[in-house]
């Protein structure tokens, strides 16, 4: 076109320089670090010969295939337990009529606003050996064992109940979309409502229970808090261990944590690929013109609605239980936290604001203080800084992978069809199939030299350049889920608003502005929201860092964990509970101004504007008469 | 007015117009009709300057604008989706031109609240956001929006398209009737022949990339130039060998090896013929009851034809009874076989 002949020459100088800065990233940030992670499996030496299978031959006569099985059997059995209760959780909301339904929908997405660290350190408060569940249960039954909650056992359930915020989002919003004028047929034709269930509404899920079973899949495969904090030997912990050994501590631990990754990277692969190829056949699509929608089913046969309620409540008190336990106690004495005893006369806010000394009687029955021996989330240095770090990083990295990507989907769709927009959405997806512990050690193993020349040389694992390097890791990672929504979004613009704006004299960055980015704002928004949410509260990628000028919030938290058993630090176990406390108000005013605020379009907020308006012109007019009077 | 010389646009090897030649007079009303991916819309994008033609040139009042960036055409678009900006306010809406071209903020307000009382746009209608206003409503915006900034011609593209039946007659003549009041050249996109006849002033019939004629609403309706104008145009009946042997019988002037058409309205059942007329024996196979009219479909020597009669209240006839049906020769329009569409 003429016009873009004559006007675009700085458009184009920038975007071959954008097109250049992106090459440069993805190149030197995403696939060189990977590479020398795979190439580094077969660098190791026998008598000083290259030796390419000496990593493979040591991993299979050693015991490291003991964390892949573990790992497997882990995600096996969460395939499986997730989605019984997952399936459960929807049909229990969404499907069968049962009282209660929207205090127990509330009580199943408790998932959705603590989850990693936070949620695992509160599983423990209640069933550790010390929990109180788990005393409570001792009296109960003196033969019960106080240990059941470790290993294998504490990680499958932990996770099963954690891994259902994908059910209640994505399965529950494909239950609603069934037409149930279907079920209306099926019933019509003599069909009972379990028939139905079975032979109608459960296929029509099948494609979402698919894509829920390798995401459960690939979680279990990739866990990693849980089976830190709860002693598992699976894969990704293992890596991290290794990933911070020596050659002078074992056999080349580095190759192996290369190793390690690399599996976990060809299994995900593999699954994503078949997801995809799944996912492209596009099955099952609703056919109907104008959906129906789908109304409760009562359960008619008693015994079965009555064991339906029971079930349902059973699994509301397994999910609140933690929650209400969390933040009872964030508001409790250390004394009584130690005890695991509410003490219904002593609240306080000392976990959460202030500090306290510590006094005791020591042996010789003098009296002790510890100065400054108690203090809360906002209160204690530590935890503070790591808040403030865990803010910094995310805010960032949120805000780089959203503006990376809306630039990238404006190339996209400017260029749509061409080779090179393919090129670069391919390129941004590219983290998506390597498991985020691989990314993180290749950075940590990479860029822990000065022999980087694109990076100027610097070691960027080294002080506070770790900082940057986790920012970039961040960045890299979410940019898989930012590009799925924000060009999601982008397809929302009609390409005749362009025309539009073009036709009224608007140049193409004015029309970006004013026109195409508002239209995407609220999605952009979104997204921004819900990365800082993931990464405020991240744990697996920092730990992998391991670098003491980069312990994040999680980190912290964990660390609370090892504090909690030294009396300098006495109310560290409040401190956690007040910590996730402080996550579950955080992640869940996010949610709140995604979901709730954020996709109103226009028309209701200027709707919700005018009300507040009367509102206000109702309330002050009232003054005003009352004031006359 | 405007003038298109001998244009060209090519969608890699296929080619999408070929030789386009139109003149649009001042205040015209001229419209481009065609099935879809005829080139009509394709026509407006050379003009408003979204596709620049490989050869061929542009003129408005004079000035070659073959080359000349969208921006600088002073040509307003109404869109067939109106693509109003769903962030922006009906007053931003209206007001993004001129911000644009850094108009003062008094003479914008001026200029919109003058504008938006000309489509019939409240104040507080003003103060909405486009998805709080309805079909018809946001039409009028989209109509406002492309004249505020005085432009020389409008472009609608499809404009009544998104609308359900009722409103596109309604807004139809309201459009009309604006068209009228500002004076201003319009060309107008439409798939619709009956939005081409009452609005035009003049129409030009699109078909692959081609005219196939240019006439006033008139002439390319009872003078079809082409086969494919006056199939596309309105119902026809295609006179098969029997009717035409019978005709050629009874002493008509037709040409046998032609393709020979005559609309539905020309031909007459059971009346008394006039000077001219050839009256055919047929019976009534079945009959479409419209209200205003009556179709009918009546067999004549092997094959169907349509006939419509006004439905006067007097004659209805059944299917089964035996009819005489009234051709005047005269009212044929033959084209020759090769032009078959």
């Amino acid at each position: 076109m003429n016009g873009d002949k004559r006007r675009f020459t700085p458009e184009l100088v920038l975007r071959i320089l954008l097109l250049i800065l992106f090459a440069y990233f993805f190149l030197g940030f995403m696939l060189v670090p990977c590479l020398n992670t795979l190439t580094s499996i077969f660098n190791e030496k026998t008598d000083g010969v290259r030796d390419p299978l000496k990593v493979i031959r040591f991993f299979m006569a050693g015991s490291m295939p003991r964390f892949v099985w573990n790992s497997l059997k882990l995600a096996i059995c969460l395939v499986i337990t997730v989605n019984v209760v997952g399936i459960s959780l929807v049909l229990l909301t969404e499907y069968f009529d049962i009282k209660g339904a929207k205090i127990l929908r509330m009580g199943y997405m408790t998932t959705m606003i603590y989850s990693g660290v936070a949620l695992v350190t509160g599983y423990m408060f209640l069933y550790a050996g010390d929990g109180m569940i788990t005393t409570l249960l001792k009296n109960a039954f003196p033969n019960f064992n106080p240990n059941w909650f470790s290993g294998f056992n504490a990680v499958l359930f932990t996770m099963t109940f954690a891994c259902t915020s994908n059910h209640m989002l994505f399965l529950r919003n494909a239950i609603r979309g069934i037409d149930y004028n279907t079920v209306e047929a099926a019933r019509n034709m003599g069909a009972n409502p379990f028939k139905v269930l079975w032979k109608v509404v459960l296929p029509t899920l099948i494609p979402t229970l698919f894509s829920l079973t390798v995401m459960t899949f690939i979680t279990g495969l990739c866990a990693m808090s849980a089976p830190t904090l709860l002693g598992y030997d699976s894969i990704n912990p293992e890596i991290v261990r290794l990933a911070g050994s020596t050659t002078a501590d074992e056999s080349f631990p580095q190759a192996r944590a290369a190793l390690l990754s690399i599996i976990l990277a060809l299994f995900t692969i593999v699954l994503l690929t078949v997801l995809s190829a799944y996912e492209r056949k596009g099955h099952y699509l609703s056919v109907s013109k104008t959906k129906a929608k789908l109304q409760k089913q009562k359960i008619n046969n008693p015994v079965a609605n009555v064991i339906a309620h029971i079930y349902a409540y059973i699994l509301f008190v397994i999910y609140m239980t933690p929650v209400v336990m969390i933040i009872v106690f964030s508001f409790q004495n250390y004394t009584a936290i130690k005890a695991r005893r509410l003490d219904l006369h002593d609240w306080t806010l000392i976990n959460f604001f202030g500090t306290a000394d510590y006094t005791y009687l020591n042996d010789r029955g003098r009296e002790k203080t510890v100065v400054g021996a108690i203090s809360g989330v906002f209160s204690n240095e530590k935890t503070l800084g790591g808040i403030k770090l865990s803010f910094i990083l995310s805010a960032v990295a949120a805000a780089l992978a959203c503006i990376i990507v809306i630039v990238a989907c404006n190339y996209i769709f400017k260029k749509k069809g061409k080779k090179m927009s393919a090129v670069v959405e391919y390129a941004l997806l590219f983290p998506w199939l390597l498991p985020t512990i691989l990314i993180c050690y290749s950075y940590r193993t990479f860029f822990n030299s000065d022999a980087v020349w694109y990076v100027g040389n610097q070691n960027l694992y080294f002080g506070q350049n770790v900082k940057l390097l986790i920012i970039l890791a961040y960045t890299v990672v979410k940019l898989p889920f930012s590009l799925r929504m924000i060009k999601a979004s982008f397809y929302a613009i009609d390409e005749e608003l362009e025309d539009a704006a073009r036709n009224l004299g608007s140049s193409g960055l004015r029309t970006f502005l004013q026109v195409k980015l508002p239209i995407i704002l609220p999605s952009v928004l979104a997204v921004f929201a819900l990365n800082f949410n993931a990464l405020f509260t991240e744990y697996d990628m920092s730990a992998t860092f391991q670098s003491p000028n980069g312990i994040t919030y999680a980190m912290v938290i964990q660390g609370m964990l090892a504090d909690a058993s030294r009396g300098a630090n006495m109310n560290a176990l409040g401190r956690r509970c007040a910590s996730t406390v402080f996550i579950m108000i955080v992640s869940g005013l996010i949610l709140y101004l995604v979901y709730g605020v954020g996709s109103r379009d226009l028309g209701e907020r200027l709707d919700a504007k005018k009300r507040w308006r009367d509102r206000f012109d109702r309330l002050t007019g009232k003054r005003k008469k009352a004031l006359k009077a | 007015m405007i003038k298109l010389n001998d244009i060209v646009v090519k969608f890699g090897d296929f080619t999408a117009l070929h030789d386009i030649n139109v003149h649009v007079k001042e205040g015209e009303f001229f419209t481009f009709l065609g099935p879809s991916g005829c080139g009509k819309t394709t026509t407006l994008r050379t003009i408003t300057g979204f596709i620049e033609p490989v050869s061929g040139s542009v003129f408005v009042k004079g000035r070659d604008i073959t080359h000349v960036p969208i921006e600088d055409r002073n040509i307003g678009i109404v869109f067939q989706s109106y693509a109003l900006f769903p962030t922006m306010t009906v007053y931003d809406n209206i007001a993004f031109g001129l911000k644009v071209k850094k108009v003062k903020k008094a003479e914008i307000d001026k200029r919109v609240r003058e504008i938006a009382r000309k489509v019939d746009l409240s104040d507080e209608q003003l103060q909405k956001a486009v998805s709080q206003l309805s079909g018809g409503q946001q039409q009028r915006v989209a109509i406002a929006r492309a004249l505020v900034t005085n432009p020389a011609i409008i472009c609608m593209d499809e404009p009544l398209s998104n609308l359900d039946a009722k409103l596109r007659v309604q807004l139809r003549n309201e459009l009309k009737k604006m068209q009228k009041d500002f004076g201003i050249t319009t060309i107008y996109v439409t798939h619709d022949q009956e939005e081409a006849l009452t609005l035009s002033d003049r129409i030009a019939v699109f078909n692959k990339g081609f005219i196939e004629q240019i006439g006033t609403p008139n002439e390319v309706y009872n003078f079809s130039k082409t086969e494919f104008v006056c199939n596309f145009i309105g119902d026809i009946n295609r006179l098969g060998d029997g009717v035409l042997r019978e005709l050629v019988k009874a002493g008509a002037n037709v040409d046998l090896k032609k393709h020979n058409y005559i609309r539905l309205e020309r031909l007459h059942v059971n009346q008394t013929p006039a000077e001219g007329e050839v009256v055919l024996k047929g019976t009534v196979e079945s009959r479409e009851y419209y209200g205003l009219y009556i179709k009918y479909y009546i067999t004549l020597d092997g094959q169907t034809i349509k006939v419509i009669e006004k439905n006067d209240g007097v004659n209805i006839y059944e299917p089964g009874q035996a009819v005489d049906v009234l051709i005047n020769p005269r009212d044929i329009m033959a084209y020759d076989a090769k032009e078959e569409a």
